[in-house]
């Protein structure tokens, strides 16, 4: 195969249809299923308790530059910015905000070695 | 509110489009930002394998799925074999399966086809999703498809441009801003997420999935921790939720 084309393929086989077949299937596995159905409920809970495990594991186990920011400064931007978002009345961005101004100050001012 | 008859009926085409611009409009406004950011660091994983830049935008406009695609590259970086890498991938893909489910029902009319559906499911991603359910039960029901759409495909678009220009300025974003580009998608789940909390099962599962995931990754190990995260801990949110809400009523 063409040299060309492979980082294209690899793409399709090894990572996109992996995840598109979860996407795919839960078309077919929906059908028929009402919004406020029971079993909806739960399926949104399971996904909800799933995708804040997805934000857990990313400050428990980072990777790459987040590594290097200590614990208290990761636990902590998640804290502050949840904080924030009802201390500023539900407000999105100012939340999002607060937890990057920590983030990024913990990684400043904590002596990690950052190549720069 | 609409009633029953106007609900099912056929929406103009100019309504149509102007529904798709709200939807994009919204989206640019800010979340879009959110996973544009989130997915910047991607260009730069697959420059550091040799994949070209067309190759980075395109598994952003097909794979749609951060943790996938740093599982690819990064897994290619370290000669990981592919079927490993595969099977890593479809693992950590496999909160597309409740989460695509749970959201359907929101957007499927009586006269929504297959392909539709099969189109609008390959846009869920965390930011998308969330703020789908969030925004989308508002809205009279033959609105949400184009307003979905338009939502969708502007967070996509502008994540696929970011991606490029990631691959582009590899390398140039100081240390502490990079790490704050990769917790930018921590922070923002964690927020979106709260914001879309309604029933007090949300809210319970919200707080699991916190709770649990340290054991989970030490019981289960980094492979199956998620789905035992979301089973566990979204089936005792699904029942301690319906009994405070059953002795609420």
């Amino acid at each position: 195969m063409s040299d060309l084309l492979m980082p294209y393929v690899l793409m399709i086989v090894v990572a996109f249809l992996p995840t598109e077949m979860w996407r795919s299937l839960a078309v077919y596995l929906s059908r028929g299923l009402n919004e406020g159905s029971q079993f909806i409920v739960w399926i949104r809970a399971v996904a909800t308790a799933l995708l804040t495990g997805v934000v857990a594991k990313l400050m428990l186990a980072p990777t790459g530059e987040l590594a290097l920011v200590p614990l208290w400064g990761r636990a902590g931007s998640i804290l502050i910015a949840f904080a924030a978002f009802f201390i500023l009345k539900r407000n999105v961005i100012g939340a999002v905000l607060a937890g990057e101004a920590v983030l990024i100050a913990a990684a400043y001012f904590s002596g990690a070695h950052f190549n720069f | 509110m609409d009633d029953a008859a106007t609900e099912t009926a056929a929406l103009s085409r100019a309504r149509w489009w102007a529904l798709f611009g709200k939807g994009a409009f919204d989206a640019l406004c800010f979340p879009a930002w959110m996973i544009a950011l989130a997915l910047f660091g991607v260009g730069s994983l697959a420059r550091d394998v040799g994949h070209p830049i067309g190759a980075a935008m395109a598994s952003t406009l097909f794979v749609w799925a951060g943790p996938a695609q740093v599982i690819f590259y990064g897994g290619l970086a370290a000669n990981v074999p592919l079927p490993t890498i595969a099977l890593a991938i479809c693992l950590s893909s496999l909160r597309f399966l409740p989460m695509t489910m749970a959201f359907l029902p929101l957007l499927r009319g009586p006269t929504t086809t297959r392909f539709t559906e099969l189109l609008a499911a390959h846009y869920i991603s965390i930011t998308v999703w969330t703020e789908s359910l969030r925004r989308l039960p508002h809205m009279p029901r033959r609105e949400r498809v184009p307003y979905y759409f338009g939502f969708a495909n502007a967070c996509i678009g502008l994540t696929t441009l970011s991606t490029g220009v990631g691959y582009l300025l590899v390398g140039a974003v100081p240390g502490p801003l990079a790490a704050g580009l990769l917790a930018v998608t921590p922070i923002f789940f964690t927020i979106s997420l709260t914001a879309g909390a309604r029933i007090p099962a949300d809210w319970i599962a919200l707080a699991l999935g916190f709770l649990l995931e340290p054991i989970a990754l030490v019981v289960l190990g980094p492979g199956f921790d998620l789905m035992g995260v979301g089973l566990v801990g979204g089936t005792i949110a699904f029942f301690v939720g319906g009994a405070i809400e059953r002795r609420r009523a």
